[in-house]
């Protein structure tokens, strides 16, 4: 089936199976590995991407049903000259990441807590950041990472990150 | 421009690995594109154990993209076996065949292999394949009684016993009949596994021109690999590489070569010129990879009035699953456990009879703290019981047996050498963070005001790090995994480059090593670039595992860094005419000590060493690079202590942690943030097994936990703010460390089921603490 998905807004024309999934049309059709994938039944949060802005499990969505729609992925959270996202900072800071296999996925979930909730406080950040299993950390980083960013974007215009 | 070098150990530099990870760039196995790349499926046993009456492979064969199906029998895989070997009396050798071969031994057990155009074919073509089992009777459990055995593991052990070793010292029954208090238990630890983010991978490639096999694979011991590859596949260790690039976590489900990596390779041989790949999913990664912890204990202890304790007899079942674990055997859990199970208490009389027992469930391997969650857990329960029976503080109890630093060396009942001897260290700082007083007066007050009931939990452990070629000789294997090479390498523009033989699975080791380095051979961190998991770049190294990188690599790095630094001082000598004492390599630059202005840069030094030999003093060849090796011998003792306040509600049963403290010793630490994180990790993952984690068979041999809905490892939600501080002994080796990768998983089964008992005045035989088992023994009934 012919489908069109705005990824990190460059706009792609895909003819892909019904079957396959937005984390395989991502990966291996437009060679945007960063999502990554982690249990492929929609609980570990790895694939996390945001589908027009709302947070989706890539594994659990086939293409087809994104079709029109705008995709975030990690790729497109630095700036294109490298800067890296406030989030991205403050996870390198925090060290709320040590594979990197969880990561996307947190980043993308903490992405959409922060526009939509500016300042949670701890209590809600592992609250929302419940639905992304990391083996690694324990947690601690990430939290911190969550919270400190939150901080360093109150502090900027919201176009800056966006 | 500032001169001055400043250390990078020590300090929290930013790691090198980050920028890629974040951004959505790294290099995983799962994310390699090749130009004509097939991809595997693999057909999986659905039943425990049973003979294969046959296999058609006709109609998957006819799904349009399939190109081949592969079962054991394929002359391609059907001479070879994986074989872990151990020189151990009575230890059992079995086969393990890439693919089955006859029989299957548990559910899960791959049976063929599917190559198609993707993954959707292969796994098209891998439902297509009908297999006709021939049902054998299955065992699950251990320490059933061997007598009801209809159909052994393998007809090698009639009694499915692997191995069986017993560790005595001094005289067990005198010391028991002499002591006043003699306390009994009877635990069975729960089996869990590490479930890295990234499961399993491998891509495998083969040119038959030249006979070369490249395999990606996201292994945690690539030069191992490569070795056992090389015997398996009959080819010459240096036409083979293995690659482990960016490895979305390990544990030590990755530090085995598995079945299905030899497959593959074996496939790509009998197709050379097509890469194959294989991605497993989560189910596969449940079923197939390796598993941990499965446990029984049974124990006595005998304490003397005043706390000593006199003397501990043990019994332990370890369920090593359907295959001997390659290349570490199916001693990889007994061992350790009957090893390490006195922990951080002196003792003199002990015997422990260990065991390894196969079974028709997935094979055990090794998982960050190989036995000792269960061990520790085991340990700390006879204190409590002892504790109890004594009228005694635990606290006070386990103080009273503590190895002190008076004591090091201690020579364990098990033999193995104590260096470290800062286990009172450890609890007089974590008492003080906690607060023991505080959480006793909260408890009190809660007693009295009828509230939900708190209990302290408390863990103390030694962890065997880093362990050198006396240290690593307890199971006997064919090899010793005592040391690592380090190539340090100053490139022509005065870069450096380091090839360094660790792995790292998310702990951070490029940011370590480019650390270590810069300091040993006076560069700045940001001036070295490091290369790891290649065995084309790298000379060797054992990998990730036993927390022995930092010590081992971190030792090799150390020397090699050392080493090029002599050679830049002689050759920078030689050219300024300034005898070499008298200089100094600090942040690139040569100086003549006490001197600011630096004689030569490293950088000119690097152009004469390559590029300008007319240049060379008498005596110098030109390059610039040193490779060192590092054995430390023996090892070095981590000492870790945590205390936990954990809420118990006996209505509901559910468990709340309220505070959780935990204080090791790493001896000297690199990068403080790092550390940090790998106690805090491991804590996370420890308190995943003793409340959540839990793989469950039903008595005919089918996992009944085979997705994350049923397999709960805890989220964000459930891990508490944890409280991390340190003691610090260094180490008697070049760096100082103590490996720090494991220590945290050691105490929370210890801590959780220490504090259930201490809220509710009950003992817990058994884990994990879940809600259901915390209201039953508070007295609810169903």
């Amino acid at each position: 089936m012919r489908i069109t998905l705005t990824v990190n807004g460059d706009r792609h024309r895909l003819d892909v199976e019904p079957r396959r999934t937005l984390a395989d049309a991502l990966r291996e059709d437009l060679g945007l590995t960063g999502t990554h994938l982690g249990c492929e039944h929609g609980v570990c949060g790895a694939c996390t991407v945001l589908l027009d802005g709302e947070p989706v499990r890539a594994c659990l969505l086939f293409a087809v049903q994104a079709d029109g729609c705008g995709v975030d992925t990690v790729e497109g959270l630095a700036t294109p000259d490298g800067t890296l996202h406030p989030l991205q900072e403050a996870f390198s800071v925090c060290h709320g990441l040590q594979c990197g296999a969880c990561t996307p996925g947190m980043l993308m979930t903490a992405a959409h807590l922060l526009a939509v909730e500016p300042s949670p406080d701890r209590e809600r950040i592992r609250a929302e950041m419940a639905g992304n299993l990391c083996r690694c950390t324990g947690y601690v980083g990430i939290v911190d990472a969550v919270a400190s960013a939150a901080g360093v974007m109150a502090w900027r215009p919201r176009e800056d990150h966006d | 421009m500032n001169t001055d070098h400043v250390p990078a150990s020590g300090t929290p530099v930013r790691r090198k690995e980050d920028t890629r990870l974040l951004t959505g760039r790294g290099r995983y196995v799962s994310d390699l594109v090749l130009p004509r790349m097939r991809h595997v499926a693999f057909v999986r046993s659905p039943v425990a154990h049973a003979r294969l009456a046959g296999i058609d492979t006709t109609e998957a064969l006819a799904v349009d993209g399939v190109h081949a199906v592969v079962t054991g029998e394929h002359p391609a895989l059907a001479s070879v076996a994986l074989r872990a070997q151990s020189a151990l009396p009575g230890y059992v050798e079995t086969d393990q065949p890439p693919l089955a071969r006859g029989k299957v031994r548990f559910a899960g057990e791959a049976v063929a292999a599917v190559v198609a155009d993707d993954r959707y074919l292969a796994e098209d073509g891998a439902e297509a394949v009908v297999v006709d089992y021939d049902p054998l009777g299955p065992t699950v459990c251990a320490w059933a009684d061997p007598a009801g055995i209809t159909d052994p593991v393998h007809d090698e052990a009639p009694d499915n016993l692997l191995l069986s070793r017993t560790f005595r010292a001094g005289d067990v029954e005198a010391a028991l009949a002499a002591a006043d208090v003699v306390v009994d238990r009877e635990l069975t630890t729960n089996r869990h596994s590490g479930n890295p983010i990234e499961c399993r991978a491998g891509v495998a490639r083969y040119e038959a021109a030249d006979r070369r096999l490249t395999f990606w694979s996201g292994t945690q011991v690539p030069h191992l690999v490569r070795t056992q590859l090389a015997e398996l596949l009959d080819l010459p260790e240096g036409n083979i590489r293995v690659v482990a690039p960016d490895v979305g976590g390990g544990f030590g489900v990755k530090a085995v070569l598995y079945p299905e990596d030899v497959a593959l390779c074996l496939m790509a041989i009998a197709m050379p010129g097509i890469p194959l790949k294989w991605v497993e999913d989560r189910v596969e990664h449940l079923l197939a990879a390796t598993h941990a912890r499965d446990h029984r204990y049974v124990l006595r202890a005998g304490f003397a009035a005043d706390g000593a304790l006199l003397a501990v007899r043990a019994d332990v079942w370890c369920n090593t699953g359907a295959y001997s674990v390659y290349p570490w055997t199916a001693g990889i859990e007994p061992l350790m456990a009957g090893g390490l199970l006195t922990g951080p208490y002196k003792l003199t009389d002990y015997e422990c009879t260990v065991r390894g027992v196969a079974t028709n469930t997935s094979p055990s391997g090794p998982y960050r703290g190989v036995a000792r969650p269960a061990t520790v857990f085991a340990m700390e329960a006879l204190l409590d019981s002892g504790a109890r029976a004594l009228g005694m503080d635990p606290i006070a109890l386990r103080r009273r047996n503590l190895i002190l630093p008076a004591d090091v060396p201690y020579r364990m009942p098990s033999r193995l050498v104590d260096d470290s001897g800062a286990y009172e260290a450890c609890l007089d700082r974590a008492v003080e963070v906690f607060d023991v007083r505080r959480w006793r007066a909260e408890q009190i007050r809660r007693r009295d005001a009828g509230e939900r009931p708190i209990g302290i939990g408390v863990a103390l452990y030694n962890e065997l790090t880093g362990l050198g070629r006396a240290a690593s000789a307890g199971p006997r294997m064919p090899f010793r995994t005592g040391h690592d090479a380090c190539t340090v390498r100053v490139n022509p523009d005065g870069g450096v480059t380091v090839f360094s033989g660790v792995t790292s699975q998310g702990q951070g080791l490029e940011t370590t090593m480019a650390q270590v380095v810069a300091d040993a051979l006076g560069v700045a961190y940001d001036a070295v670039d490091v290369r790891i998991g290649d065995t084309d770049e790298s000379l060797w190294g054992f990998g990730a595992f036993s927390s022995r990188q930092a010590v081992i690599g971190g030792g090799a790095a150390h020397l090699a860094g050392g080493h090029v630094r002599d050679k830049v001082l002689a050759l920078a000598g030689a050219l300024k005419e300034v005898d070499v004492a008298d200089l100094d390599l600090r942040a690139g630059q040569v100086h003549v000590r006490g001197q600011e202005k630096p004689i030569i840069s490293l950088a000119e030094v690097a152009r004469v060493a390559y590029l300008q030999s007319d240049r060379l003093p008498e005596g110098f060849g030109p390059g610039l690079e040193g490779t060192e090796f590092y054995d430390p011998i023996r090892g070095a003792f981590a000492a870790g202590a945590q205390l936990a306040a954990i809420e118990f509600d006996p209505t509901t049963g559910a468990v709340r942690i309220l505070d959780w403290v935990c204080v090791e010793d790493a001896g000297r630490i690199v990068h403080p943030v790092i550390v940090d994180g790998q106690i805090a990790g491991s804590i996370a993952q420890g308190i995943g097994g003793a409340m959540y984690e839990h793989l469950v068979y039903d008595e005919a041999g089918n996992l009944s936990t085979g997705t994350l809905l049923d397999y709960l490892m805890p989220t964000s939600g459930e891990i508490p703010e944890l409280r991390l501080d340190h003691v610090s002994t260094p180490a008697a080796n070049p760096t100082g460390v103590r490996g720090v990768g494991e220590g945290g998983t050691l105490g929370p089964a210890a801590v959780v089921a220490g504090a259930l008992g201490d809220a509710l005045g009950v003992e817990l035989d058994d884990l994990p603490v879940t809600p259901a088992r915390v209201w039953e023994l508070a007295g609810g009934r169903p």
